[in-house]
């Protein structure tokens, strides 16, 4: 019977070539949008470490007095005083002060320019508490952390660069004219958004590629590449930068229950509270802990132009179906002498219903076609509105295939309930009275 | 009132021409009452039309109330069949989406009259057919002779000098048929001139003349019919 | 004319006037704030910088394993090198410039007691080339003088004795006008400190943040007598005219031939200040062609769903024409139904959409960065939204007004 019915539906769509045209073409339009759209919200919504992300807390501290404060919320990152001070009390089962340096790799071979990576100074747990994979050796370790000793990891593509490859664990390269050793070598490794940095890379940057000690660079007076707030000027050189009430640095715990979650959480107004007895802080104390994805949502990684487009193209695509609901409408009470023929003939209402709902269905899916390759283009064309760190996340995969069809379809059934519903009420008499 | 001579209507399509009226002559009098019958395709619906200036014609002259109307525009048209003009059709033709009393104040809007001449002059109609009560129905909500009631309403309402009426009891019983006949006879009593196209012989013996149309020719059943039509083609030729 | 009669009609077509008007209201609310969201960002990004655009060229540099004393050694030596280029103006070394997307910024106070700024400003290092260099223009006062000019570490920052601010800075901290000559306080939370005697004031000079969040600060910028000894820095190069395109290939080559250990990146290192501009406004030009494309298309989709019911109605009713025909009715009488039909649905659905699009405007302002929608927008929109009602409904009702008088006879 389906295949009947889905016959008559491909008639009666062309017999009407214009209207369907103009349904397909409605359905295509609003589903492409959304789509393509919708492909950057996901991508920029993602959760970067699902596994995990209910276990590993940002941290804030209120080192600046309440006025301020935006919405009396701590500021993003910590002093290094804090950040120190947190590593020192190791509260956390893992735990990592971090933050960006822009250190240069310089070549054993002369005949290179010296180049740049996105490099991350950070703790040996760092690794572990981010479920990073390695190709070869491992994390430093927490002496090597305790001495300041000049070791690094490697990226795969930074260790592809420089050693072709190959396993280059024991192996030194030379960062500003330092040589660190190499420790281990990671695996491919890029969460989007980077919800590590994301007070920095407002979730999007190039791959991390190289790390090193976060003591180590501290010794070696790297600067940060990221952001450096400060409430008040922080006065001359390098040790008054480290002891200035300006943050710069990020910190993460990992807190694999619930229990331990509210425990360091108490540590960290206690250790508020101590600061306010030493006469640091002169205020209550105020302080957050905040998994990945709260962290993300504080840190509004999902670009504002990229929740208006969805909400936009949303809209866009509700409009496109009050059209169709319109235009299907036309289409089916035009067929009313017919649906009073088939009536008379013994067609029960199910039958009508079952008859236009498939012929909406292959609408939807007609228009569901024209809607993927529109957001084939779309995505393609992504770049040219959003940020291209956001854009190249935006990708037409099986899922989204799936989706776009499954939408255009279902929207369309959707759509076809009312004029059917109408279609169905036609009696088996009615086209002999009315003209 | 109504007066055709050597009148002809062609319907061309790329292959054929077809006749529907060859050398038409007709003369309708101020107030007759007048039957058209005929059988089915032989012309007197499009005699009908072209009387009521809904179509064209291709030949000939036609001369409706003094005025010869081939040269007329559109628009003058339209005044036309809106100020003399009263039709009664046989599918009764309200439009469904108004109710009763607006069906019958279509016309008298398009003569752009006042609104309370208007509101006079539709219950005066409908009181007339009988059915000032039910100006707020839907033609659906009504039956067969109720809506051919409200259809002749409509066209007296704007006090028309000729009513067509196109097999007007085509889609009633008999009962219902005998009811809009006795109203036809009475507007044609007060003084209306009415063209009424029928196949029924009883309803046409009820005319005061009837003429008989074939293959797009009068035929006057009162005088010698086959000779007068010969007559007028050869005298056309 | 015959709007009553009109209205009757409707009334027994409820499903699809509803079903047009409800388009026609979403379309208004979508199109205006999108209008809206356009016009904000194009009056964004046609903002002008103060520099002169088309013959500058940035270059971001870092020194390799260069103590503060070899950085700024070699930051002279490169600048030397520039300045002595041929097609080049003059070029200098600065921590940042205008739509850069990164830099400095800091409070500034007329009264060193008061502890709030009266508003944040940006830094911009520079010499007494940097005014000829970025192509600004000084309107009153003098430059830096080379005397002036002051290295200074990475991690210092000293109130300077002279600065150069911009004409919108002066104003906002001097509103009277008298800004040349006073002392201005560059600080943040803290009192006291020492004042910065205004040298002079130009013209105009965006901050490097073209963010909305930037958008109260604009144009507040400081220019202080100090290079830093840091390892990273943009030069700023103006072009002789007509050389800026030969500059782009010819620095970074005279550069790494003066010094290779430098690193400057091979993405966005040599950028054009039309590169600059093109990237700072990437997002604010994108969200404005997307909306464009959205308005254009839902319009059409709009129209063409319009011209469908509306030809679907004229076909529905064409015998109801041909009795109105028959009953008197010119073809212009119906046409003007047609229209007149449209225009009342139209009514109903722009009266919704205009409320609409003010609800969906607020509710915008209250979660995203946006201000309030102005009136004029929902007036052009409605407008708008009833004249292309009447002009996808014409080709239908036209084809109406066609229908011949006969058809009233033909039967069903």
């Amino acid at each position: 019977m389906f295949a009947y019915y889905f016959q008559l539906g491909l008639r009666s769509l062309r017999r009407n070539p214009l209207l369907t045209a103009l349904m397909v073409m409605a359905i295509g339009f609003g589903v492409a949008a959304s789509m393509i759209t919708y492909s950057v919200f996901r991508a920029t919504a993602n959760n970067p470490i699902p596994q995990k992300s209910d276990q590993l807390y940002a941290v804030q501290i209120a080192n600046w007095k309440p006025e301020d404060l935006d919405k009396s919320e701590p500021p993003d990152a910590l002093t290094y005083t804090d950040a120190v001070a947190l590593m020192q009390a190791h509260r956390a089962r893992r735990q990592t002060a971090l933050y960006p340096v822009g250190p240069s790799v310089v070549p054993a071979d002369a005949s290179q320019l010296p180049f740049r990576e996105t490099t991350y100074a950070w703790y040996g747990d760092a690794f572990a508490m981010f479920d990073i994979p390695f190709l070869y050796g491992g994390a430093w370790s927490a002496a090597e952390d305790g001495a300041h000793a000049p070791v690094a990891v490697l990226g795969k593509a930074l260790n592809d660069k420089l050693f072709n490859g190959a396993n280059s664990v024991g192996k030194t390269i030379n960062l500003d004219g330092h040589d660190y050793r190499v420790t281990g070598v990671i695996d491919t490794w890029n969460p989007q958004p980077m919800f590590f940095d994301a007070s920095n890379t407002q979730g999007f940057g190039d791959p991390a590629e190289l790390f090193i000690p976060f003591t180590r660079a501290i010794d070696q007076q790297m600067g940060g590449a990221g952001n450096f707030n400060c409430s008040a000027t922080p006065g001359s050189g390098w040790e008054a930068r480290l002891r200035s009430e300006c943050i710069w640095i990020a910190f993460w715990a990992e807190l694999p229950s619930a229990a331990e979650a509210a425990g360091y959480k108490r540590f960290l107004r206690g250790y508020a509270a101590e600061q306010q007895h030493a006469g640091r802080f002169n205020w209550a104390p105020n302080v957050r802990l905040r998994n990945v994805t709260q962290w993300l949502d504080f840190e509004k990684v999902v670009p504002p132009e990229s929740k208006i487009s969805l909400l936009v193209s949303l809209g866009f695509l509700l409009i496109c179906l009050v059209n169709t609901i319109g235009l299907l409408l036309a289409k089916f009470m035009r067929r009313a002498p017919e649906i009073g023929v088939r009536r008379a003939l013994g067609a029960s209402r199910k039958t009508i219903y079952a008859q236009f709902l498939v012929e909406a269905g292959a609408v939807g899916l007609a228009g569901g076609v024209l809607g993927l390759l529109l957001t084939g283009l779309g995505v393609l064309g992504v770049g040219l509105v959003f940020d291209p760190q956001i854009a190249r996340l935006a990708t037409l995969d099986f899922s989204l295939m799936g989706l776009t069809l499954l939408v255009a379809t279902l929207a369309t059934v959707l759509a076809a309930f009312y004029p059917t519903w109408r279609a169905a009420q036609v009696q088996p008499a009615w086209q002999l009275k009315s003209n | 009132m109504l007066k055709m001579t050597h009148l002809s209507k062609v319907y061309r399509t790329e292959v054929v021409e077809t006749y529907a009226l060859r050398d038409f002559n007709i003369d309708v009098k101020e107030g007759e009452f007048v039957a058209v019958t005929g059988p089915s395709g032989s012309g007197k619906t499009t005699f009908l039309t072209i009387a009521g200036l809904l179509e064209t014609f291709t030949g000939g002259h036609y001369h409706l109330d003094g005025i010869e109307v081939s040269q007329l525009n559109d628009n003058a048209r339209s005044k036309i069949r809106n100020e003399k003009i009263g039709f009664i059709f046989q599918a009764f033709n309200l439009i469904p989406d108004l109710n009763v009393y607006d069906n019958v104040e279509v016309p008298l809007r398009y003569r752009g009259m006042k609104g309370a001449e208007r509101k006079q002059r539709i219950m005066d109609a409908l009181e007339r057919v009988g059915l000032a009560s039910r100006a707020k129905h839907y033609p659906a909500e009504l039956s067969g002779g109720q809506q051919q009631r409200v259809a002749i309403a409509r066209a007296l309402a704007g006090s028309p000098r000729l009513l067509l009426a196109d097999e007007p009891t085509g889609n009633l019983d008999t009962q219902m048929a005998r009811g809009v006949m006795e109203l036809l006879e009475e507007i044609h009593r007060e003084g209306a001139t009415i063209v009424m196209v029928t196949h029924d012989p009883e309803l046409a013996s009820r005319a005061q003349r009837n003429v008989h149309i074939i293959d797009g020719q009068v035929v006057d059943l009162s005088e010698e019919p086959r000779f007068h039509a010969h007559n007028a083609r050869v005298a056309d030729a | 004319m015959q709007i009553k009669p009109i209205l009757a009609a409707l009334k027994r077509h409820k499903a699809g006037t509803v079903l047009i008007a409800l388009q026609i209201a979403l379309t208004l609310a979508i199109v205006c704030n999108a209008l809206f969201i356009i016009q904000q960002r194009v009056s964004k990004l046609v903002r002008p910088t103060g520099v002169a655009e088309s013959e500058v060229l940035t270059v971001q540099n870092s020194w390799v394993g260069a103590d503060d004393a070899t950085a700024a050694s070699r930051t002279k030596t490169d600048l030397l090198a520039l300045r002595g280029m041929p097609g080049v103006r003059d070029a200098s070394f600065s921590n940042s410039y205008p739509l850069r997307g990164g830099g400095m910024s800091l409070g500034v106070k007329t009264d060193p007691d008061v502890k709030k700024p009266i508003t944040g400003a940006t830094i911009y290092y520079s010499d007494d080339h940097s005014i000829d260099a970025l192509g600004a223009k000084l309107i009153a006062g003098r430059n830096f003088l080379p005397q002036e000019i002051r290295w200074v570490g990475s991690n210092e920052f000293d109130a300077p004795a002279q600065v150069i601010i911009s004409k919108a800075l002066a104003h906002k901290v001097y509103p009277d006008g008298s800004a040349l000559g006073k002392p201005i306080y560059l600080a943040l939370g803290e009192t006291g400190g020492k004042p910065s005697t205004v040298v002079g004031i130009v013209e105009r000079l965006q901050v490097p943040w073209s963010g909305n969040w930037a958008s109260n600060f604009v144009e507040y910028s400081v220019l202080v007598p100090y290079q830093s000894t840091g390892a990273f820095g943009s030069y700023i190069i103006r072009a002789k005219p007509g050389q800026l395109d030969a500059l782009t290939k010819a620095v970074p080559a005279l550069l790494f031939k003066t010094n290779r250990m430098r690193v400057i990146p091979a993405e966005r290192g040599v950028r054009t200040f039309a590169q600059v501009r093109d990237e700072a406004y990437k997002s604010d030009r994108g969200m404005a062609i997307l909306m464009g494309v959205v308005c254009a298309v839902l319009l059409a989709i709009t129209a063409a769903g319009i011209v469908g019911l509306t030809s679907f109605w004229v076909g529905q009713r064409r015998k109801q024409i041909g009795v109105r025909r028959a009953l008197g009715a010119t073809k212009h009488d119906i046409l003007s139904y047609f229209l007149t039909e449209n225009l009342l649905i139209g009514a109903g659905g722009v009266i919704v959409g205009a409320a609409l699009a003010i609800g969906m405007n607020l509710w915008l302002v209250s979660h995203f960065e946006m201000e309030r929608l102005s009136l004029l927008y929902v007036v052009v929109g409605v407008v708008a939204l009833l004249l292309l009602g009447q002009g996808a409904v014409l080709a239908p009702a036209m084809k109406a007004s066609r229908v011949p008088p006969v058809e009233a006879t033909r039967s069903v």
